[in-house]
């Protein structure tokens, strides 16, 4: 006598599974920290994506309002400037792009928004121009203390692999 | 998640498939020695990447991993009689040696040659570390023999076993990679089982149940970093390889043995989990064995006379909810390895990544995936030798340590990540 998991996990039970979305469009929020890092998310910002949205640096502008520190503002492929707590807010997860060797410094700022808030932040650092290790341990060490997730990736192709596997 | 044609490039190992020609790179762990103890023992029957072989012990000694059928009418050499230094055929008489060769048809005079031109595809089968190994890939390519630990290590100081689990074999592997489930299904276990139990690294397990995770290419894979707070500025980091296909370790835990798994197809519904038990300095104790030996730490209990785990999903995995309510084990079953089997089963014999939603701490798995893809295409288009193929690639250990809050895992780690003969493992 087959017990009821023994039946539902067989092939042709799999073909009665629910055939519904089990989720809802999610809001990354994708931002290269350097120069380089933007070189290599551009054309992945062109593809077809769901409710990404991608910046290819970070800039900063005097405060609003007297007694107010400064405001952070993430820049868009097309130049549009956006605001980093507003982006943050609305995000479902932050993921932060480095190239190896690179000043990364801005993700300090970035991880201050995203502790406030709440959201997962994850790191992506690319070593496809060939750094050596201590530069590949900079950057480590740069982004270790923010990030819940670090990941080295020799090619730059892993960021659209990674970005469609998290349905971004 | 992955798209249909995705999942199905990842998940389809059969002959021709781009992941099933990749396997065919590699040295596989066919089946354990002891299931050919002596000269012309019985044969057995491996199904392999969707292959159906037989495998065969001559009366000299000799391994043979041959087609399973006879080529005259189909039968199944299985029912054959094996004498004489060959399987003979019990249907008609056709007899065939350890290579596949044919070297008789009773019908056909010796003299006609008949038999010389009859000849099953066969592949090479060495034994190796008290496991039988093949390679089914072109014989102009066979690598050199296989160098993980597991398997250069004095036949005392391992001990490894193998257990059907009924799904693909990706998703069975996924878990070995998989380090963030461990804080939740695993829990129970660490202080319980007796080879993990003890070590004084499991109170930062017990202590910080969230986990930070690095991930890092390695040479033959991937290296995963899970870390947590200890004293001193210092993080506890739990570091698990994988190398390509499918072999993962699992981080060790004081002096206890280092264990860890190859997760080998079978077709692409079902898998071989192997699951090994090493020490690199010294003899495993009568305790530890007999441990294993009673389904502890990643081995299982067995249906006498079968490598299917007695737990299995015919009897729900023997599932305890008392001891889920009393958070004995968090699953409600008992056992690491069937603990990962039932949940890797359940999500059926081939799991739909397109409906899957994937976090960031999912990196390694997301990577591994990259990795494997990667790799196939890579050996499609130019023939490239894809990583894990070089046996320096095996010389590769799980390791538990505690490293400096700014110390990059791989470099801190450097030397306890090389498997070096006569070096105790580094464990915390």
């Amino acid at each position: 006598m087959l017990s009821e998991s023994a039946r539902v996990t067989t092939a042709h039970e799999a073909g009665f599974r629910v055939q519904y979305p089990n989720s809802r469009e999610r809001a990354a929020k994708i931002i290269a920290l350097d120069a380089e890092a933007a070189k290599a998310l551009e054309p992945v910002s062109r593809e077809h994506w769901h409710g990404a949205a991608f910046f290819t640096s970070l800039s900063f502008s005097a405060p609003s309002a007297p007694g107010q520190t400064l405001d952070a503002w993430l820049n868009d492929v097309a130049g549009h400037a956006m605001n980093l707590a507003a982006e943050v807010a609305e995000a479902d997860y932050v993921v932060v792009i480095t190239s190896a060797g690179e000043d990364s410094r801005a993700v300090s700022v970035i991880a201050e928004a995203c502790k406030l808030r709440k959201k997962t932040l994850v790191g992506l650092i690319l070593t496809h121009n060939g750094p050596t290790d201590e530069q590949v341990a900079a950057s480590l060490k740069e982004l270790r203390p923010y990030t819940r997730m670090l990941v080295v990736a020799s090619g730059a192709d892993y960021i659209e692999a990674m970005l469609t596997a998290l349905r971004a | 998640m992955l798209r249909k044609e995705q999942n199905d490039y990842l998940s389809q190992t059969g002959p021709g498939t781009p992941l099933g020609n990749l396997f065919r790179c590699y040295w596989m762990p066919a089946l354990l020695a002891e299931e050919l103890p002596e000269n012309d023992c019985p044969p057995v029957r491996v199904k392999l990447m969707s292959e159906r072989l037989l495998a065969v012990r001559d009366s000299e000694g000799k391994y043979g991993l041959i087609d399973e059928f006879c080529a005259h009418r189909g039968v199944s050499l299985w029912f054959g009689r094996n004498e004489d230094c060959g399987l003979r055929c019990p249907y008609h008489g056709w007899k065939y040696d350890v290579t596949g060769q044919c070297v008789d048809v009773p019908s056909e005079a010796v003299e006609s040659g008949y038999a010389k031109k009859i000849k099953l595809k066969n592949y090479p089968l060495i034994e190796r570390g008290g496991v039988l190994w093949t390679y089914m890939g072109p014989a102009d390519k066979q690598p050199p023999l296989p160098e993980f630990e597991f398997c250069t290590v004095p036949l005392n100081q391992t001990f490894t076993t193998k257990r059907v689990q009924e799904c693909n074999w990706l998703q069975a592997m996924e878990g070995g990679i998989d380090s963030s489930h461990v804080s939740w299904l695993h829990r129970g276990d660490l202080s319980n089982d007796p080879l993990f139990k003890g070590a004084a690294g499991n109170k930062y397990n017990m202590q910080d149940m969230s986990p930070v995770f690095e991930v890092v290419e390695n040479d033959g894979g991937l290296l995963i970093g899970a870390r947590r707070n200890a004293e001193d500025d210092q993080y506890y980091w739990r570091i698990t390889p994988w190398v390509m296909p499918c072999y993962t370790g699992v981080p060790p835990r004081g002096d206890h043995p280092i264990h860890g798994h190859f997760w080998v197809p079978i077709d692409d519904e079902s898998c071989w989990a192997w699951s090994y038990d090493y020490h690199p300095t010294r003899p495993l104790s009568d305790v530890e064995v007999a441990a294993m030996k009673d389904g502890k730490g990643v081995h299982v209990k067995y249906v006498p006379g079968t490598y299917r785990p007695a737990a299995n999903k015919d009897n729900d995995y023997l599932m305890n909810r008392a001891a889920q309510k009393a958070g004995k084990t968090f699953s409600g079953i008992e056992g690491i390895g069937m603990q990962d089997a039932s949940l890797q089963e359940s999500m059926g014999p081939l799991c739909d990544r397109t409906k899957e939603n994937l976090v960031g701490t999912d990196n390694g798995i997301i990577m591994a995936r990259h990795r494997l893809q990667r790799a196939a295409k890579a050996l499609a288009d130019k023939g490239t030798i894809p990583p894990g193929v070089d046996p320096e690639h095996h010389k590769v250990r799980q390791a538990a340590l505690l490293l400096k809050h700014d110390m990059p895992f791989r470099d801190g780690a450097k030397e306890a990540l090389k498997a070096k003969q006569g070096v105790r493992q580094t464990s915390v």
